[in-house]
């Protein structure tokens, strides 16, 4: 069996899932039985110019000067996966949405922010730009997701699960003591599943890195935030601002 | 049934020798909750526990399970159950226990569930303390606490031993069980009646009175209402002893040749449950929140019924307890709409 040409491109991101993925270990040079790496900015040199099987997209849109290269890299791909929080959901990057564009601007940089070359917008995901074959969410994304994922994409399966149903459910299938019964607060009501809920497992609270489940109930979260998990009226509203700015009902 | 006395002290040593003989799963702490675990030893015992996050049957149904492994071409079957010992499940445990039973068998006999429950011997131990949700005290009377095989119960200085089966016959040479008076046998049974009485939640009606004025209000605006604030986590059926809804799919190994089946516990709260392929698109057949949470409460106070030979519900608090928005507490729905 030919090996499934892949590659690896980022856009506006810190890395990290780049990072995970060298550190995966075992499971993702067995991987490599299977897939041949035509560019990888974290972990080798060459770059490509030619048609690839899969590609991997990480980090956000965030720069209207990035649609042309991502195009291309649609243009060339079969099949186009977005993986981690801010290429699937805009992630991280997106909490300046919320802000004055000419605020951040000031406050990242400086007395140059004025200059073309710093020129941005709001962050969005890939899918705002391309079209965007699968996703794999996360802040950072669980290589197991990614490698379940992958091996059915390579094996020719078009059709890939991947739960709908939010975290609480993970954290009830493996018994984890709910962080509100531990007069704590989290978000894992209204965050979509698939990481297997190890957050609550180690106590700490969800905060719904993998982004919204699809109709999330986002004024039952504000209430439930108040009264069961203490927060105050104002920091229950903006709480799920940190990951999900291009899901709420704000956006 | 035979009846004995196991003092205090010769409780550890019956459950040290069981340890010794067959994995022992019993309810542990955990935080600021308990769960069913394999004991590694008789110190971390918690029969004073309220309740379990999950119900035990997931000693017989694992919330995954392996169903078949394929490898080149050649299936092969997940089944090994090892024998096993479940300690100290309450009677509303018990109860669900035995509706389960009957569920895995009516229309497919499930090998997997049954493989599992013939290997497992069961204790049941009284309810010691409540927790602050149950109402098992109101609710599925109909049903006799059946299909295990010992019951403990805690009286002065130790506990009533009830052994109903052969099963719990065979394990009397492992602990000093000694004779029971009259008196003491009179003291457990107040202690289950005070137990069943004091539940810190009632139902104010009988399960038949439930069953039909329930589905009189299928088509009610109360389920709108009550599912308001619902999140559709479907917490309320994973933690639930009568839910046995499952997904199955088919995962590839990275190697080419090889791949797994395998089923995982579902739950009919969230909206991929009810999602159905149809003519290569797809259909939700419950897409509204109320629908999804009238569904539940249906199932468990009127669908099941005649089938059962009484609601689907223990009245053990775990879905009430669990629900952080506080809307899934079978108590406060039906009452309210037996009020009206």
């Amino acid at each position: 069996m030919a090996k499934v040409k892949v590659a690896w491109f980022d856009f506006c991101c810190c890395e990290g899932c780049q990072i995970e993925m060298t550190n995966f270990g075992e499971p993702f040079l067995k991987l490599l039985e299977l897939v041949e790496p035509v560019e990888f900015r974290e972990a080798m040199s060459e770059k490509t110019t030619e048609r690839i099987n899969v590609s991997f997209i990480e980090g956000s849109f965030s720069r209207e000067e990035d649609r042309v290269r991502l195009e291309e890299i649609r243009e060339r791909s079969d099949v186009v996966v977005a993986y981690g929080a801010c290429a699937v959901t805009g992630g991280i990057n997106a909490l300046k949405n919320h802000f004055e564009m000419d605020d951040y601007k000031e406050a990242v940089y400086g007395a140059d922010k004025d200059m073309p070359h710093l020129d941005t917008q709001d962050a969005k995901p890939v899918s705002a730009a391309i079209k965007v074959d699968y996703a794999i969410p996360g802040c950072p994304i669980d290589k197991d997701e990614f490698l379940r994922v992958v091996t059915q994409l390579v094996h020719g399966t078009s059709k890939v699960y991947v739960p709908t149903y939010p975290v609480c459910l993970e954290c009830k299938l493996r018994e984890t003591v709910c962080r509100y019964d531990d007069g704590d607060h989290c978000m894992g009501q209204v965050a979509l599943a698939g990481c297997g809920a190890p957050c609550p497992a180690d106590g700490i609270p969800c905060e719904a890195c993998r982004g919204f489940v699809e109709n999330p109930n986002e004024k039952a979260l504000e209430q439930v935030l108040q009264e069961r998990g203490g927060l105050s009226a104002a920091w229950a509203k903006k709480k799920s601002q940190m990951f999900t700015a291009n899901l709420r009902g704000d956006a | 049934m035979k009846t004995f006395f196991l003092s205090d002290g010769d409780l550890d040593e019956f459950v040290t020798n069981l340890i010794a003989k067959s994995p022992v799963f019993a309810p542990v702490a955990k935080k600021t909750r308990f769960v069913f675990n394999q004991l590694e030893s008789v110190e971390d015992l918690r029969l004073d526990y309220d309740t379990t996050i999950l119900p035990p049957k997931k000693l017989f149904v694992p919330t995954k399970q392996d169903l078949v492994t394929f490898e080149h071409g050649k299936y092969e079957e997940c089944l090994a159950p090892g024998k096993k010992i479940l300690f100290g499940v309450h009677p509303y445990d018990i109860k669900a226990i035995s509706m389960m039973d009957w569920i895995h068998e009516e229309s497919n006999f499930d090998i997997y569930y049954h493989s599992n429950r013939k290997a497992t011997t069961i204790i049941g131990s009284n309810v010691q303390n409540h927790y602050k949700k149950a109402f098992f005290g109101s609710v599925c009377k109909e049903l006799k606490v059946m299909g295990h095989d010992m019951f403990l119960t805690k009286i002065a200085d130790g506990y009533l031993v009830e052994v109903l089966t052969k099963k719990g016959d065979d394990l009397l040479p492992d602990g000093n069980f000694t004779d029971v008076s009259k008196e003491q046998i009179k003291n457990a049974a107040d202690v289950n009646t005070k137990a069943d009485e004091n539940c810190p939640s009632k139902l104010k009606n009988t399960s038949l009175e439930i069953k039909h004025k329930i589905r009189m209000y299928y088509d009610s605006d109360v389920w709108k209402k009550k599912s308001e604030n619902c999140f559709s986590c479907g917490s309320c059926n994973i933690v639930c002893p009568t839910c046995y809804c499952f997904d199955i799919q088919d995962e590839w190994a990275l190697e080419p040749t090889s791949g797994k089946r395998y089923r995982r516990w579902d739950a009919c709260l969230t909206c991929e449950f009810s999602e159905v392929s149809v003519q290569g698109g797809s259909e939700n057949f419950r897409e509204e929140r109320a629908e999804r949470f009238r569904h539940r409460i249906m199932r468990k106070t009127s669908f099941l019924n005649d089938k059962l030979g009484g609601p689907a519900c223990v009245g053990c608090g775990r879905c009430s307890g669990t629900c952080t928005a506080d809307i899934a507490d079978p108590v406060s729905i039906i009452n309210e709409i037996m009020e009206k």
